[in-house]
């Protein structure tokens, strides 16, 4: 439970907080401040990865042995469930408004389109890996299968993880038990669902759209 | 969202450390005026998420259609425009659906602190690994 803070000066406001200051040591909600602190980690997280997918590209020996990106991944393909992974995005954030505006069916409508989106993103990679496999490529096959199963196949496991969390959020709404006063929650999964999208666009232009030569 | 259904009004009856049970509001002692309690005061609306998710869908079809151009223009453009690119998207996404912009300037610095420290490490580990461990 988040407190309101009274303050002695009917005029004063207090910057940064945008009329809304928690009662903490900072001044803003230790959830949100947490949850920040985790994306920022993630952010060297996911840099790690694709620092070292960059380190090996090009380098055609260790690189190219085999099947070679070029010949394999489907550009069109992967623009399309990059789109469907920018919408949930968007369904994400409506979903954050109609709570706060109390329009809990719209909230849980918006909620299971993020999740089915997301979803469809998952089916997506699931697919691609399954080809990818099916032509030759492995893990193990050269640095471009190591590099790019490790960095989408732990991307993907994030855009799991924030389908589950999302329809816990759902499932606490069905059951009455999210109310208004609660739409900071939805907000935090908001959080970790967006820096999910973020991470895919740099992830789709690293891998699928900067030429390999 | 101004429209906020759920409002939280205090008067000077009000106890100096009151408790507000829909959370999160800074309200003056003596404002009678009811303020939004959940911390969306200044949040887009509805319009601006669309219009934002718009100008997304183009800057990733502008995208795709660069990628294409390889062979036709020099690689090191593509790059670059692809990247720029890539940073614009980053920045529509942070700031208007995380509310960067909105929300207090602790959390940009903490989340852009983060990215910068992950720009600076990586970038120093690029520059050293591939010019002398991976030298090839």
């Amino acid at each position: 439970m988040t407190q309101a803070v009274v303050t002695a000066d009917p005029n004063e406001v207090i910057p940064g907080s945008h009329g809304h200051e928690h009662d903490t040591n900072t001044g803003v909600s230790n959830a949100k401040l947490a949850i920040w602190l985790f994306l920022s980690s993630e952010a060297l997280f996911f840099g790690a990865f694709i620092s070292t997918y960059f380190l090996y590209r090009g380098r055609d020996a260790q690189f190219l042995k085999g099947p070679i990106p070029d010949k394999l991944l489907n550009i069109p393909f992967t623009s399309v469930t990059s789109f469907i992974l920018l919408m949930s995005s968007l369904t994400m954030v409506l979903a954050l408004a109609a709570i706060q505006r109390g329009d809990h069916r719209r909230l849980r409508i918006w909620l299971l389109a993020t999740c089915l989106f997301g979803a469809t993103f998952v089916g997506g990679r699931v697919y691609e890996i399954t080809h990818l496999y099916s032509q030759g490529l492995h893990l193990g096959t050269n640095m471009f299968g190591t590099t790019f199963f490790v960095l989408t196949g732990l991307h993907g496991a994030h855009v799991t993880v924030g389908i589950i969390w999302l329809l816990l959020v759902w499932n606490r709404s069905m059951q009455g038990r999210l109310g208004t006063d609660k739409a900071e929650g939805v907000e935090i999964a908001g959080l970790y669902w967006h820096f999910v999208d973020v991470v895919w666009i740099f992830i789709f232009t690293a891998i699928y759209l900067i030429p390999t030569h | 969202m101004t429209e906020s259904t759920d409002l939280v009004t205090l008067s000077d009856e009000t106890p100096a450390t009151g408790e507000d049970a829909s959370g999160g509001a800074v309200v003056p002692a003596g404002d009678q005026h009811p303020v939004p309690a959940h911390g969306d005061a200044d949040h887009p609306g509805p319009r601006q998420y669309v219009l934002i998710a718009v100008v997304l869908v183009i800057l990733t079809g502008v995208e795709v259609a660069v990628s294409y151009l390889e062979g036709h223009i020099n690689s090191n453009v593509i790059v670059v425009v692809l990247a720029v690119m890539a940073a614009i998207k980053f920045f529509l996404v942070a700031a208007w659906y995380m509310h960067m912009k909105q929300d207090s300037s602790l959390f940009r610095r903490m989340f852009v602190g983060g990215i910068i420290l992950a720009c600076f490490v990586y970038g120093v580990v690029l520059f050293f690994f591939s010019s002398t461990v991976l030298k090839s």
